[in-house]
Formats: C-alpha cells, sequence, structure tokens
C-alpha cells in the first residue's frame, strides 16, 4: 500500500516532466535541431560536471526554501500564494540591514541579516494568517493580491527612500562585505546553500516526525476531523504561516546575500522565486524530499538553459517552453486524482502489464 | 413470475471479489428484504442493479428481459427507484424543488415557467398521502437528518416507480414514523409494487417482509420465505454463529450515589441564530449510563457538539467531578478524563486517508507516551495499534494501510478502542452502532457495560430505542431543543417512549 502510494506519487511527479521534455522536443526538432543533444547539453552541463552541478545547487537554494514554503501550507490545505511578497520583503531589509550595517564580526553581520529577512518575511505572513485564522478571509485572496501591493511598496522604496544614487539604475546601496556569503572555489556555490540544507532538514522532521507535521496532515485531510480530536486549528494556521513566512523570508535574504547584494526592480527575475517554489512544491508532491529534488532539477534547467545559448542554436527560451509544460501537465495530474478518468488508464496499463508479464 | 432475476452476477474491485455469483430472485409484489454484515455487498449488489456500478460478470433480468443498466436514468426507465443511505438533495432547495427536481411543473406545456403553487399543492398531497411530518417550503439545510431522509424517500414515490429500492430506510425514524412508513410500504404492495429493503434490522426484516436474502463475504448464503424463519436463524446465517441480540443490562448492583457528571441550564443557538438547545439539565452518576433519546434532529446531534467542545454553549454550566469544564476544546475535554465516540465517524472521529496508527492516536497525540518534545514515537504508536487491533479484533487487511480500507464495524472499533483505553472517565457516545454489523454490536455495547460497571460514566445518545432501553439505567427524551421527560427503561414500553418523542405528552 505505502509502496504503491510512493510509486503513484513518483509517476504523477515525473510524467509531466517527460512529457514535457518529449513536446519540447518537438519544438527543437522544428527549429531544426538534434533535441537529444540540446538535452545532453542542458542537463549534462548543469548536473555533470563539477562546476556546474554546483551552480545548480546555488541556483536552488532558494528555490528548496520557497518550495518547502508552499509545501508546508499546502500540505494543511492553507494556500499561501504570497510566498514571493514575503521572499522580497526578507531580500529587501536583509539587504537594507546589510548595507547599513557598522562594521562587525562578519559571521554576527549575516546571521543579523538573516535573522531580518525571516522575521519580515513572517510578520508580513501574519498579515493574511490572523485574517484567515480568526475572521475567516479566504486566505488565497489575501496572499495572492498583498504579493502586488508588496512589489509596489518595495518599488517606492526602491526608487526613493533607500535609493542609491550613485547607481544608474534603480537599485539600493550594495550590502557590506561583511554580510556577503562569499563564493566557495571556483563556482557561484556559497555557504548559503547549507543554510537552505539544514532548514530542509529541518523541515524533514517538522513534516514527517513531529506532531506538528501529523496535525498538518490531519488538518489539510480532514478539517473536522482535526477539529474534533482537539487540534487548535486557527492556533495551526497561525503556526504554519509563520514558518511558511520564515521560510520565504530566508529565501529572500539568502538570495540578497549570495546573489544578488542589492535590491533591484528584477531582484526575484521572472517568474520570481516564490513562483517557481509553487512549481517545485507541486512537482515535489509537497514533501521535503520530493521538493529538494524538485528544487535541483528546477535549478538545472536555469544553469543549463545558459549553456544552451552558448553550445547550440536552439534559443534559451526553449527551457522557459518546458517549465510552462510541466506546469500544464501537473495540472493534468490534478484531474487524475479526482476522476476516475485516470482509474481507468491504470485498469488498462495494469491489463497491458499482465498481458505483457505472461507473454515473457 | 420474478420481476427482477439477477442470475451468476458477480463483481470485483481489483482482486476483491464484492459480489461473488449472486443468484436472487424478486417476485412481483413483494416485500424483499436483503440482509447482511457491513461489508457483506449488500450496496455493491444494489448499486449494481440501479446503474451505478456495472457488474463484471452475470446477467440482469426485469420482467424475464436481459437489460443492461449504465444509469440511475436507465434503472428508472426500467421502474427502478432508490432511496439511498447517504442522501442526495441539493441542500439550498426547498422540499418541494427537491421532490419534483426534473420533473417539473409548468405554467402550461409550452411555459418556460414553473407553476409553484401547483408545485406545492401536489408535494402537500404527496405529505400527506404518507402523512410525513414535512413542511414543503422548508429548505432542506435547515431541516433534520429524518426530514431528509422522508424527502428522498417521497422522491421516488412521486415518480411512481414499480420496484423501490431502500437503502436502511429506517434509520432515522422513530418507532411510529417507522409503523407509518410500513403502512405505506405494504399499501404500496397492494398497489402492486415491489419493494426491496436493505437493512440489518432484523425485528423489522420479520415485521415487514415476506422473503428474505441473506447475504455473507459477497455471497448469497440464504433464500428465505419469512414466515418459515425467525430473527435467530437470520442472526445467525448473516456471522455465521449465534449472537446475543440485546444485550442484557446485566449490572448486579445499582450506581453509585457520586455524581460523575453535571449538565445545567446549557442552551445554545446554531449559526443562523436559532435556539436549538433550550435549558438542558442533566446529571450522570458514577456508574451509570445515561440514555439520550430522541428522533433524529431534536438536538441531539447539537448537544453532543456543545459537550464535546465542537460548539458553544450560550449559556450554562457543565463540570465533571465538580470541575467545571463549560465550552473547553476538545483536547482539554480529553485530558479531563471525557472520551468521545462522536457521531459522525468519518467526518468527526477517523480520517479514512489516514494510517489506522495515525488514527489510532488521534485526540491523545499530545500523550507523552506517542509524544515527546514535539517528535511523535514511531514504534510506541505501532505498538499501541497492534494492542488494539489484538484486544479488540479489528479486522484490518493490511495494517500499514488507510482507515478508509476498513468496514464501518471495525472503524468504529478503532474509536472505541482509543476512547476506551485513553483513561477516560466519562464517555459520551454519539450513535455508536450506526451503520455497524450485528457482530460489532454486540462487542461494542459489551464494552460499554464494562466501561460503566468499572464506575465510570456513560451518556449515551442514539436514535436505536432498543440500544437505549437496554444499555441504560435512566433514560432521558429530547424533544425541539429541550428534555421532555426522564423514564426508566424497566417501566417504560418503547411506544410510550416513542410518543415522549414524538412530543406528546400523557
Amino acid at each position: 500500500m505505502k509502496m504503491r502510494n510512493i510509486s503513484m506519487r513518483l509517476v504523477n511527479s515525473i510524467l509531466p516532466v517527460l512529457l514535457a521534455f518529449v513536446i519540447g522536443g518537438v519544438v527543437i526538432l522544428a527549429i531544426g535541431e538534434n533535441p537529444l543533444e540540446t538535452y545532453g547539453i542542458l542537463l549534462g552541463k548543469s548536473l555533470f560536471t563539477q562546476k556546474g552541478l554546483l551552480n545548480t545547487l546555488h541556483y536552488a537554494s532558494p528555490l528548496i526554501l520557497t518550495g518547502l514554503a508552499i509545501a508546508i501550507t499546502f500540505k494543511a490545505n492553507i494556500f499561501n500564494m504570497g510566498v514571493e511578497g514575503q521572499m522580497l520583503l526578507g531580500g529587501f531589509f536583509a539587504g537594507i540591514v546589510g548595507a547599513y550595517l557598522p562594521a562587525m564580526n562578519p559571521v554576527v553581520a549575516k546571521l543579523i541579516c538573516l535573522a531580518v529577512g525571516v522575521l519580515c518575511g513572517m510578520l508580513f505572513a501574519m498579515v493574511p494568517a490572523i485574517l484567515k485564522a480568526y475572521f475567516r478571509v479566504n486566505e488565497m485572496v489575501v496572499t495572492l493580491m498583498l504579493n502586488y501591493a508588496m512589489i509596489k511598496v518595495l518599488e517606492f522604496l526602491s526608487t526613493g527612500v533607500f535609493r542609491d544614487y550613485s547607481s544608474g539604475y534603480v537599485s539600493t546601496p550594495t550590502i557590506k562585505d561583511e554580510a556577503m556569503f562569499s563564493r566557495l572555489g571556483s563556482s557561484k556555490l556559497t555557504i548559503f546553500f547549507f543554510v537552505a540544507l539544514a532548514a530542509f532538514v529541518v523541515m524533514y522532521f517538522v513534516m514527517n516526525k513531529s506532531k506538528l507535521g501529523y496535525e498538518t496532515t490531519a488538518i489539510g485531510k480532514n478539517l473536522e476531523f482535526a477539529e474534533a480530536t482537539g487540534m487548535k486549528v486557527h492556533k495551526k494556521i497561525i503556526t504554519l504561516m509563520a514558518i511558511s513566512g520564515a521560510l520565504s523570508g530566508l529565501a529572500g535574504a539568502g538570495y540578497m546575500m549570495s546573489e544578488q547584494f542589492k535590491y533591484t526592480l528584477s531582484f526575484s527575475g521572472n517568474p520570481g522565486l516564490g513562483w517557481d517554489g509553487m512549481l517545485i512544491a507541486l512537482l515535489g508532491g509537497h514533501s521535503p524530499v520530493g521538493v529538494l529534488i524538485a528544487a535541483v532539477f528546477y535549478a538545472a534547467l536555469k544553469t543549463g538553459s545558459d549553456h544552451i545559448n552558448l553550445y547550440s542554436t536552439v534559443p534559451k527560451e526553449i527551457v522557459a517552453v518546458i517549465q510552462g509544460l510541466i506546469i500544464l501537465f501537473l495540472a493534468v495530474k490534478f484531474v487524475d486524482e479526482h476522476t476516475d478518468i485516470g482509474d481507468k488508464i491504470k485498469m488498462k496499463f495494469h491489463k497491458k502489464s499482465h498481458a505483457a508479464g505472461r507473454e515473457e | 413470475m420474478s420481476i427482477i432475476r439477477m442470475v451468476d452476477l458477480t463483481k470485483k474491485f481489483g482482486t476483491f471479489t464484492a459480489n461473488d455469483a449472486i443468484n436472487l430472485s424478486v417476485e412481483k409484489q413483494e416485500i424483499k428484504c436483503i440482509v447482511g454484515e457491513n461489508g457483506a455487498g449488500k450496496s455493491t449488489l444494489m448499486n449494481m442493479l440501479y446503474g451505478l456500478l456495472r457488474p463484471t460478470s452475470g446477467k440482469i433480468l426485469i420482467q424475464d428481459k436481459e437489460v443492461t443498466i449504465n444509469s440511475p436514468v436507465d434503472a428508472i426507465a426500467y421502474g427502478l427507484g432508490m432511496v439511498h443511505q447517504h442522501f442526495k438533495l441539493v441542500p439550498s432547495l426547498t422540499v418541494y424543488e427537491n421532490i419534483l427536481l426534473g420533473t417539473e411543473l409548468k405554467k402550461s406545456s409550452k411555459s418556460p415557467f414553473i407553476d409553484k403553487n401547483r408545485e406545492i399543492d401536489e408535494v402537500t398531497k404527496l405529505i400527506q398521502k404518507y402523512k410525513f411530518e414535512l413542511n414543503p417550503t422548508d429548505k432542506i439545510e435547515d431541516i433534520s437528518v429524518g426530514g431528509r431522509q422522508r424527502v428522498e424517500i417521497l422522491k421516488m414515490l412521486y415518480r411512481n416507480v414499480d420496484i423501490l429500492i431502500l437503502d436502511e430506510p429506517t434509520a432515522v425514524l422513530t418507532p411510529q414514523e417507522v409503523d407509518e412508513l410500513f403502512v405505506n410500504l405494504r399499501e404500496l404492495r397492494t398497489q402492486g409494487k415491489t419493494i426491496i429493503v436493505i437493512t440489518h434490522k432484523l425485528r423489522e426484516v420479520m415485521e415487514l417482509s415476506d422473503s428474505v436474502t441473506v447475504i455473507k463475504q459477497g455471497k448469497v448464503v440464504g433464500n428465505l420465505l419469512t414466515k418459515n424463519t425467525s430473527e435467530e436463524e437470520l442472526a445467525q446465517m448473516m456471522v455465521g454463529r449465534d449472537v446475543v441480540l440485546t444485550v442484557r443490562n446485566t449490572r448486579e448492583r445499582d450506581a453509585a450515589d457520586e455524581i460523575a457528571y453535571q449538565v445545567e441550564n446549557v442552551s445554545t443557538i446554531n449559526d443562523y441564530g436559532k435556539e436549538v438547545l433550550h435549558n438542558i439539565s442533566f446529571s450522570v452518576k458514577k456508574g451509570e449510563i445515561l440514555g439520550v433519546a430522541g428522533v433524529e434532529g431534536n438536538g441531539q446531534s447539537e448537544l453532543v457538539k456543545v459537550l464535546t467542545g465542537m460548539m458553544k454553549a450560550t449559556q450554562g454550566k457543565v463540570s465533571i467531578y465538580n470541575k467545571e469544564i463549560t465550552n473547553e476544546w476538545p483536547d482539554q475535554l480529553r485530558r479531563d478524563g471525557v472520551g468521545i465516540i462522536p457521531e459522525d465517524r468519518y467526518a468527526q472521529g477517523l480520517c479514512g486517508t489516514m494510517s489506522i496508527a495515525e488514527n489510532c492516536i488521534a485526540g491523545y497525540h499530545d500523550n507523552p507516551d506517542v509524544c515527546k518534545a514535539g517528535l511523535l514515537k514511531p514504534k510506541k504508536i505501532n505498538a499501541l495499534r497492534d494492542r488494539f487491533v489484538k484486544d479488540f479484533d479489528i479486522r484490518v487487511g493490511d495494517i500499514n494501510g488507510n482507515v478508509g480500507q476498513l468496514s464501518g464495524g471495525n472503524a468504529q472499533k478503532i474509536i472505541v478502542a482509543r476512547e476506551f483505553e485513553s483513561g477516560s472517565k466519562l464517555l459520551i457516545a454519539c450513535q455508536p452502532t450506526r451503520g455497524v454489523d450485528i457482530g460489532s454490536i454486540e462487542f461494542i455495547h459489551n464494552q460499554i457495560l464494562n466501561f460503566s460497571n468499572q464506575g465510570n460514566a456513560v451518556l449515551l445518545i442514539s436514535s436505536e430505542l432498543t440500544e437505549i432501553m437496554s444499555l441504560s439505567s435512566r433514560i432521558i427524551v429530547m424533544y425541539k431543543g429541550g428534555i421532555v421527560g426522564e423514564v426508566s427503561p424497566k417501566e417504560i414500553s418503547s411506544s410510550a417512549i416513542g410518543l415522549l418523542m414524538a412530543g406528546i405528552k400523557n
């Protein structure tokens, strides 16, 4: 039963990726290139060379955190769509504090910046959490809309209050050296990856082994049951949103201190790290290990896309096409779980595999 | 002539055979009861007949013609109507709208407008004909569970089907209403209709049916004429062994005088601001079982919700051994020694998509035995589960699987094990044996009796009158949110309680 569950989840996560690659391959064929060669470059350069792998892990770091931030709330059927905004706020103020910090021990400086990021993300997540827990306001709408509010607020702060006028474009001052995570060796990898990994280990225990994880599962699967057996759901909503916000803020702060070093209007890229986190959580089936794998895979696509530009005539936008297709096929999985179409297909497969087994 | 004949009808779900070569025939103008334990395959069989499931193999013949029933629409076209155990009604529509859903009466045949007045008239006539207590213009969401079932029955009666299938039709009715329903069903039979009733209440089988078919583990184990059999014989066929049909209240000593649980002047209002509980006061003594009888929808659900921390009392006081516990949260109540068997086991008692072990600790997952410093102890939890499974004879297919795979009786036993084995001093048992097979009913009843004989208090809320009568030391009767009387089960007949339940005082 358990094995079947795991294999089913695996199929549900891997099938969309394979289908996306197949259709992406058709697009590459249409351009007139060899898809296998292109995919070889895409994944080979990002996963199977030392430098490429380390770069991939570097880009995976914030994605692991945003993915976990989404996963923990989605598991309880709370939809924190505001990870992007919480991440931006955490990153922004980690950057501001990092820039205006007096000279001090670099370890302490980094800890202060990370803490500021965590705190900002957490506090910002409290707005929808309290509205949801005590006033029954739909958290999906609130968190989603607050992202746009936050982007505008940060735009105002970075173009006015905290603008670095020595820069030729809108940005905040660069953070001090003490607050920067320096590269380890020749790759882009920094200590931040290990911070993310530590957060992953903690979240693994929280989600799989702890009382909170147990209650999260119960709340997600049967709210009335959770209430009746004494899990105070409104308090859990606050706790889970706080964790989610903290992870988002940590992602933003770490990204600021290891990659961007200043806040610009395109800090988070397009789509932002928070939105990527949502896809990663879906792809990873809301389990911490799944999120870790999905984040690395997703980051590999990102680093690989640069190599495609270098080594072939396929435009790097092919990666965006593949990402879009993955989202599309992940949505198909959703249909599969809630209708019996999937069952029928499975039955067919079952029969076929039985028949195949007999032939052998 | 057989109106329905099933020949070697088989239904498999994967490797599990729910119905194994069922041969069954129903004569025209008879009342046929199909009995069997939970999970025996009665509902599967009827769902195939009604087109909700397709048979794996075998044939269905209606009026000696082989038919393929692909949907309920087909079934109704063949004159088959079904009243489900789980209601299929639109909560936001009124009673008459639900009854006429799909066959609305128009102002004229070409008019697009619904003739509301004529619809209400029609339904009022229908309601009066069958003497149901219903207001055609009430919304479904505002009426009681019992009322909803009456609408469900009326819906099929309105459609004039020839063959009426009723799945556990009497579960929510008072004895008087059951009698009325039986009168109606017999009347329908004399008008030429055929009725199939799925039930596990043997008393009703004996009273109502002409013939009876017993199903056990997906197979037919007996086709009998009711007049040639007895309750005991049927029970034995169902479970394959003799069972005590009603547990005798065998307590030697009377309850102690010490009051264990006291409820004083409790009132509450529902989400619409309507007062649904009015000045409820009672007490349960140590070693006593207090039964709460009443037709469903007269405040019992709300009373249980208030007492189990799912709803707030607007006034009044609840205390256990003189410790006030009014409006406490469910986790605190459990710490204070209140065990809870909730009304709807899959909504409040268990989570079907979580594992058996996870369900065994629900509500007590804070207990230091299974949880230390916020981390759960899987080994201890599995040991607890294994002990429950063994001690309470819970039959599980896959010990690591989900609770959803268990039959009603075995699922209920998990709740019973959990609540009894956690040091409770008071048990609030709400419909503890609803939808549970006979073997499990006997087991659960004995557990409840043992629990009270050990000097614990039990509050038993049930719509099953025989259960209340045979287990309780005292009985209070609820009607329209209040208590209308207290009686002793030894001194009162079930028909007298029935009158109280209907709000008629003598």
